[in-house]
Formats: structure tokens, C-alpha cells, sequence
């Protein structure tokens, strides 16, 4: 076998040609990276907002709690319900939650439908790791026209900032006593405040748009579901959280297809650059080729060393690609679900995924970008490739 | 009783196809080379003497007739054993010496220990020896670039024999060098015949360079025009 330190010193002898493919493949991985990272992302914040035990109530025929309505009445037997778990404090871990999805201007000045939602006291307990984050204030207090918001749209929208006064439509206005976070959940991309003043401020009291239940075991979910869906005084939906957030994640689907349909052109791209300097490679090292020839090297020894030497090259590409998305991880971006239409924001995460994208870009430009250099470096005349000057 | 012969050519025929065109290059020659003998090929520009030594080393094949080298037919061996064939028993020197630049003297004297299935020590061994031989120990860590060109072809004839070859072939191995340099390389390759009694074929332009050999042929037009056996030299007995 043709030895790798050939391939290596050889990259970078022509290390203008390198660095420049190296710049070219690491930019496609870096760009396809992000995207499938934003991908994973948003499945990752749909993945966990859905506990196992949670039920969404819902007005019968909602797809989601923003075209759901249900009269206070009503609503407000649900925590009353045998089998609803209880918290520390003897409080049924039932939540009224009515959602409001005013125009808020972002701090770019463009405007973007963003979700105001009220809720209970035991709402926070309702969503994974909910707290106020480090220095970032403290909960609200009901009737004060205080909201707390998520830490990822603090620096989104204005007046989100812990201290500012946030304005929501036209009329509307809180003032930001606290940031949350919560485990990357759909909650992040949220303002929170009290249910009775948003209900007062939007005028819709005696209305609310959800209940979110979390029953005490397993064998409770199912009757308090049946309870609620088939029990005349109800008639609601009752929808497993875990199923309402994997149909929300629904429309990641979209993003990850043309995700897909980007990253194969781009890698395309990639391959005719990966091709082109080992092209070069090949035809200026025709005289070491014929040499090696000549000693006793046979044609699959050269096709794997160019072939290596291809992979090797894209490998670099990758990995610098690979690491400047790192950084990335600390930035959010906003984005519509288009089932609510409201901003979700989004944490770039770096996960299997990411990893997989930027693994199989790279075999595949370095494969594929090095197969046809190195048929013309195995398909060469030994005594013709040892007379190249 | 005579010498085992080394190479034997039988009404060896050779042409290349140019688009619609055949052109010879070699034609009916016939030749014998004994065990440790040292060829001179000699003859004008397009006169088949590369084409003959390609011939002789496995790098091409004949059109017509039998190439035989250490008993085997080359003629009716697959491009995979020929090119097994090459790295067990011929070791090559060439003009531009044609050593990696990117590889050290020592890694590109390793490269056809590389095909051998010898241990990292023992690879190690035998380069250095080889070195040592060439008289180029303490220069296996330089590049090529680092070297002079007798220094570079001295790194292609430690390649060369590293493998302890069966045959040795030479295309113009002075040809780039200066006059003092080309004489010590003749002399490395007059010891290698004498001492170590390998079989060496080489081509030159060069009569002095010829002059070293214990037998040079005259090529012409793809014919052996003339033979001459250098009586004087001291023809080096075969291992």
C-alpha cells in the first residue's frame, strides 16, 4: 500500500489548492449543518414539551390551541376530576391556559405574530425544567399587568428585556419582571402572563383556550381522556401531549426535505471542486504515478491512495465545516409554525443528526469527487506516465 | 560450462498504432544476456533502445515473440503478476531519478519494502544498508529538494537494490548529471555488477558511460546492428 503520509505531504505541498477546497467543502458542510441543526432543533423542543402523562383539552375539531375555545365553565371541572396528579402543595396539576397571538415588533423593526399565553399557578410545573433563569427577575404577580418571557426572545423583540414594558397589539402592555427557560421546550418561544388579566385585557373572559392535564398514572390518563372526550358535560378533546407536539413537529418535515434536496446540490457542487483539484493533482504528479507504477505499486494501490487522498481532503473540509457550527449552539433563530402561525424560535442543536449530514456530505465529496481522478491515474500507461516531464 | 542465461529474446517484434498508422520499433530481434552480465544499449534517438529496456523490465509488452527474464515468460504473465513480478526482481534507475519529492531519502528508498511483507525493523535495516551502500548514511531524513543530483540518483539506486533485485535497469542515469557526479554513479553501478554480480541493463547516449559495461549493443532502426563483448572487463559472477 502507497503510504498516507504520500497523500498528506502531498495536500500540503499544494496547500493554496487545499485550503481553497478545504474553504469550499467546509462552507457546504457548514451550511448544510445549520439547517439540519435548526432542524433538530425544533424537533428537539417538540420532542420534549410532550410528557407522556399531559393531556391537551381542547375544544372538539382544534388542531391546536390557537382555534380552540372552551367556556370557563366547562374547563373548570377538569381539575376537579379523579385521577388528575397532584403537586407538593395538594394542588391538582390542571392548568387553564388561554392564548392571545398579538403582532409584536421585533427588534429589527419587522413584526411578527408572537404567542401571549395566560396561565395558572401550576402551568410552570406543567413544562420540563420551568424556571426563572439566573438574575433574571422573578415570576409575575396576578393583576399587576406584569409577564415573565422566555430568555430566547429577550433579545428577539423589543421590549422583551427584563425591566422593559412590552407592548402586544394595540392596546396591550406588560411589564417584563422575570426570563424563564424550559428545557428547550415549545414554552421558550412564549410571554407569560397572569390568565385573568390577559382574559380581561383581550376580552374574552368566561372563555379559556386549553387545559392542560397531567393525570396520576398511566391507568388515569386513559379514564381521565375517556372521562372528558365521552362524558356528556364535556364532549372535549382530550389529546396526549406527546401526539399534539409530534403532530406539530409535522411541519419540520417540510424544512428537513428541502434540507435534504439543498445539501445533495450543494454536495454535488462540492464534488465537481473536490474533483477538479484532484484533476490537478493527478496530472501533475504523472511521472510519480508511472514511477509507482514501475516499482511494483498495482492499479488498486493507486486508485486507493488518490481515492484516500480525496476522502482526506473533504475530511478536512468537513471537520472545519463541522466546527463552525459550534458556535452556533448559543444562537436562537425565529421561525412561523405554520400550524399557529405565531414565531417559534429555535436552538441550533448540535446532535446525531448534524453529525450524519456533515459525515455523509463528506464520504460522498471525497468519494465521488475523487473516483474519476483517480480512474485516470490507474488507467494510465506506465511508459507513457514515465516519460511526463 | 557458460553462465545461466538471464534474458533471452526470441524474434521479439514491437510496434506502436498512431491513428491509422503502425510504426515498428523493434523488429525480429533476437538476444541473449547471461547471468551478471552488464548491457550497454546504445544507438540514435528512436533507435528502440528504451522500448527494448521497457521490454526487459515488464513495463511493456511485446507485439510478437517471447520475452524471457529469470525463466519466466513475461509474454504470457497477467498485468498483475507482471507488476508483482517487477517489484520482486528488477530494480529501477532512471534519468530524472524519479525519487517522491514529498517522501525523505529514507521513506522513498522504503517504498518497495513497502510490498514486501518484511517487519517496520527490518524494513528499516535494509534501507539503511542501502544507504550506507550508495554512501549516503546520515542524509535518510532529507527531501530530495535537499540533495544534489548525484546525491538523487544515488537515493534511486539505494531504491533500486533495497529489494535485492535479480535485475537492474538504467535509462540514461547520467544523463542529468555532470561529469564527475556521472562517473560515481558508473562506478556505483560497475560495483553493484562486479561485487554483487547483478545483471544491470542500461541505456545511454554516452560512450564513456558505455565503456564501463562488459557488453554494448548497437541499435539501429529497430535492429541489433552491433555486438561487442568488452573483453577487459571484469564480468561479475552471479550470486
Amino acid at each position: 500500500m502507497i503510504p498516507l503520509k504520500y497523500n498528506v505531504r502531498n495536500l500540503r505541498v499544494r496547500w493554496v489548492n487545499t485550503l481553497l477546497t478545504v474553504i469550499g467543502t467546509g462552507a457546504i458542510v457548514w451550511s448544510s449543518c445549520i439547517l439540519f441543526g435548526l432542524v433538530e432543533g425544533l424537533q428537539h423542543s417538540l420532542n420534549v414539551s410532550g410528557d407522556p402523562l399531559d393531556l391537551i383539552v381542547m375544544r372538539k375539531g382544534s388542531t391546536s390551541e390557537t382555534n380552540s375555545g372552551i367556556e370557563l365553565t366547562k374547563a373548570e371541572k377538569i381539575p376537579t376530576l379523579s385521577g388528575v396528579m397532584r403537586d407538593d402543595k395538594g394542588r391538582p396539576l390542571a392548568a387553564l391556559e388561554l392564548l392571545n397571538i398579538p403582532i409584536v415588533e421585533r427588534l429589527d423593526g419587522s413584526r411578527a405574530n408572537l404567542i401571549v399565553r395566560g396561565v395558572d399557578p401550576v402551568s410552570s410545573e406543567l413544562r420540563p425544567n420551568f424556571q426563572i433563569v439566573k438574575d433574571g427577575g422573578r415570576m409575575f404577580e396576578p393583576g399587576k399587568g406584569e409577564c415573565i418571557v422566555s430568555k430566547n426572545l429577550t433579545k428577539r423583540f423589543k421590549g422583551a428585556a427584563l425591566g422593559s414594558e412590552l407592548k402586544v397589539g394595540e392596546r396591550e402592555k406588560y411589564r417584563v419582571v422575570g426570563v424563564f427557560s424550559s428545557g428547550g421546550s415549545a414554552a421558550e418561544s412564549e410571554v407569560w402572563v397572569d390568565r385573568k388579566d390577559l382574559e380581561q385585557n383581550i376580552a374574552r373572559e368566561g372563555i379559556t383556550s386549553s387545559v392542560q392535564v397531567r393525570a396520576a398514572s398511566q391507568a388515569d390518563f386513559e379514564s381521565l381522556r375517556k372521562t372528558i372526550e365521552n362524558d356528556t358535560q364535556f364532549k372535549l378533546a382530550a389529546i396526549p401531549e406527546v401526539q399534539y407536539f409530534a403532530e406539530q413537529s409535522k411541519s419540520s418535515i417540510f424544512l428537513k426535505v428541502a434540507g435534504t434536496v439543498i445539501a445533495i446540490l450543494l454536495t454535488i457542487g462540492a464534488m465537481f471542486a473536490a474533483a477538479n483539484t484532484m484533476y490537478a493533482a493527478v496530472r501533475s504528479r504523472t511521472r510519480e504515478i508511472g514511477t509507482l507504477r514501475a516499482l511494483g505499486f498495482s492499479r488498486t494501490d493507486v486508485l486507493m491512495s488518490f481515492m484516500g487522498e480525496s476522502v482526506l481532503l473533504c475530511s478536512l473540509g468537513g471537520i472545519a465545516g463541522l466546527l463552525a457550527t459550534l458556535p452556533l449552539s448559543a444562537i436562537t433563530y425565529g421561525t412561523s409554525n405554520f400550524n399557529t402561525f405565531a414565531e417559534i424560535t429555535i436552538q441550533f442543536r448540535f446532535g446525531p443528526i448534524v453529525m450524519l449530514v456533515a459525515f455523509l456530505m463528506t464520504v460522498a465529496m471525497g468519494v465521488f469527487g475523487g473516483l474519476f481522478p483517480a480512474m485516470r491515474a490507474v488507467r494510465m500507461d506506465v511508459v507513457t506516465a514515465l516519460r511526463e516531464v | 560450462m557458460g553462465k545461466p542465461h538471464s534474458i533471452v529474446l526470441q524474434n521479439v517484434n514491437k510496434e506502436y498504432r498512431r491513428d491509422e498508422f503502425v510504426i515498428p520499433v523493434l523488429s525480429d530481434l533476437d538476444l541473449v544476456v547471461d547471468e551478471g552480465e552488464y548491457l550497454a544499449l546504445m544507438g540514435p534517438s528512436g533507435s528502440g533502445k528504451t522500448t527494448l529496456l521497457n521490454l526487459i523490465a515488464g513495463l511493456d509488452r511485446a507485439t510478437s515473440g517471447a520475452v524471457i527474464v529469470h525463466g519466466q515468460d513475461l509474454g504470457t504473465m497477467s498485468e498483475g503478476q507482471v507488476t508483482r513480478w517487477r517489484a520482486d526482481n528488477v530494480g529501477f534507475i532512471f534519468q530524472l531519478y524519479n525519487l517522491i519529492p514529498v517522501l525523505t531519502a529514507f521513506e522513498n528508498v522504503e517504498l518497495p519494502l513497502l510490498l514486501t511483507h518484511l517487519s517496520k525493523k527490518h524494513r528499516r535495516e535494509n534501507v539503511m544498508t542501502a544507504l550506507r551502500a550508495v554512501g549516503l548514511d546520515g542524509r535518510e531524513d532529507h527531501y530530495p529538494r535537499q540533495l544534489s543530483g548525484g546525491q538523487e540518483q544515488r537515493v534511486a539506486i539505494a531504491r533500486a537494490v533495497v529489494t535485492d533485485p535479480y535485475l537492474l535497469v538504467a535509462d540514461e542515469p547520467t544523463g542529468d548529471l555532470d561529469r564527475k557526479s556521472a562517473e560515481e554513479i558508473l562506478s556505483l553501478l560497475q560495483q553493484l555488477n562486479t561485487e554483487f554480480g547483478k545483471t544491470i541493463v542500461m541505456v545511454t547516449h554516452d560512450p564513456q558511460a558505455a565503456q564501463r559495461a562488459s557488453r554494448i549493443l548497437h541499435l539501429d532502426k529497430g535492429k541489433l546492428v552491433r555486438d561487442e563483448q568488452q573483453i577487459s572487463f571484469p564480468v561479475g559472477v552471479a550470486s
